[in-house]
């Protein structure tokens, strides 16, 4: 007992850094869990980067439509980050944090497009930021935000 | 062109590597980096003291020196010169000014502080019951400085530490424990140089008494409470039951004689036994 009181600092570490990777690896699986069933659902909304022209008289209606997600990185994934600023290489912790955040917010866009009645989404765009640059930093909160905006098109039937 | 859904199956965008793995591999490489300052540290430190001359050592010793509240002792230095008189005429620590000085604490131990400072703990004082124990521990602290081991140590901390600061940072958990790991490493080391600073102070104790009666009172004394051996792995010096096995071995390959001890004089005995 007394052993693990003088070493405050470390059995805090270790017990973040194992909450970190339980709750982290479990948020992660829910999340592509949703994101693959939601994307399967909506599969039949296109979605293109091309501008697109259509003939006169097709396109009903057309309006802007965006999604966002700020996703978190948690502790175990930021000691893996902070090793491998020492090796360099690739930082395959963070990797599933972009792709999750592109993801989740796509699908949003898509999902404001359907409630609108739209067929399909033309002229997306991507966009990412960083909330709280200094990710790595001690008591920095560390999260990404990406967000999908692009022109949803109702056709006439 | 017809428009086609598919849901794609892989996912390109994110490794496949299992995180756990990568932490493991990458842990295993810190380690093996830190392993491989730690033994370039040994040998860089080894050779520069070499080349360090006592005048800088003594203005390092300054330092260290103000680390200890402590007294001269002018009976101690009179044991000490004793012993430094039957050194021999070519020995390196002709080079020093030894001084030794009397620190008051409980701690049963002896130090050798760089630029031929000798600090003896109070608790160290109260334990000796003869001069020739007296003898051999201040004969011990001889051997480390004739072996240079106090340079040493100071080094290959100050090596660690700084390397540790840089890797993670200054006030980290995480250099903390590194560092921690990495000193008790340095302690076995140091294991190493007791058992020659023992050779060392044995010899020299000899030819100080023309025997080598009460070379190993002092460690039997202290083997009876000592406790389990599996403890003195990490510690900073060897097992008191090893110590004298040692020492015994080298009385009986060198021929010394085991002749009755002189008892403490007065002079060096502490006046409040408390």
């Amino acid at each position: 007992m007394e052993i693990l009181l003088e070493n405050l600092n470390l059995v805090i570490f270790l017990l973040l850094f194992i909450i970190g990777y339980t709750f982290g690896s479990l948020a992660e699986k829910r999340h592509y869990r949703s994101i693959i069933q939601r994307e399967a659902e909506l599969l039949k909304l296109a979605v293109v980067t091309a501008e697109g022209s259509f003939p006169a008289g097709q396109v009903k209606e057309s309006a802007l439509v965006s999604g966002s997600a700020v996703i978190s990185i948690d502790y175990f994934k930021r000691i893996l980050a902070t090793l491998r600023n020492i090796f360099g290489g690739r930082v395959k912790s963070y990797e599933s944090l972009v792709d999750r955040a592109r993801r989740e917010a796509i699908l949003r866009m898509k999902e404001q497009a359907h409630k609108q009645g739209a067929k399909m989404v033309i002229n997306m765009r991507l966009e990412t930021a960083t909330i709280g640059r200094n990710a790595n930093q001690k008591k920095q909160i560390g999260s990404i935000e990406a967000i999908a905006y692009g022109t949803a098109i109702v056709m006439n039937k | 062109m017809k428009f086609t859904p598919k849901q794609l199956q892989k996912n390109v965008n994110v490794s496949t590597t299992h995180p756990l793995v990568e932490l493991l591999w990458m842990v295993g490489g810190l380690t093996f980096i830190i392993g491989l300052v730690f033994i370039l540290l040994g040998i860089t430190t080894d050779w520069a003291i070499a080349k360090t001359p006592v005048r800088i050592e003594t203005w390092i010793g300054k330092l260290a020196l103000k680390e200890f509240t402590t007294n001269n002792n002018p009976p101690l230095q009179q044991r000490l010169q004793e012993l430094l008189e039957h050194l021999p005429a070519d020995s390196p620590l002709h080079q020093y000014q030894f001084q030794v000085y009397l620190a008051a604490s409980e701690e049963v131990n002896a130090i050798a502080l760089p630029g031929g400072n000798i600090v003896v703990f109070s608790g160290l004082l109260q334990e000796v019951e003869s001069e020739n124990e007296l003898a051999m521990v201040l004969a011990h602290e001889l051997g480390h400085f004739a072996h240079r081991d106090h340079l040493r140590g100071l080094g290959r901390g100050l090596g660690i530490t700084v390397a540790t600061a840089m890797l993670f940072g200054e006030s980290s958990s995480t250099s903390g424990l590194v560092s921690s790991a990495l000193l008790s490493f340095n302690n076995r080391y140091s294991q190493r140089q007791e058992a020659a600073a023992d050779r060392f102070g044995l010899d020299l104790l000899t030819k100080r008494y023309g025997h080598a009666g009460g070379a190993t009172d002092f460690f039997a004394r202290h083997n009876a409470d000592a406790g389990a051996k599996t403890a003195y792995i990490l510690a900073s010096h060897p097992h008191p039951q090893a110590r004298i096995t040692a020492l015994e071995q080298q009385i009986t390959a060198k021929q010394y004689k085991n002749e009755t001890t002189e008892a403490l004089r007065d002079d060096v005995k502490l006046e409040d036994k408390e």
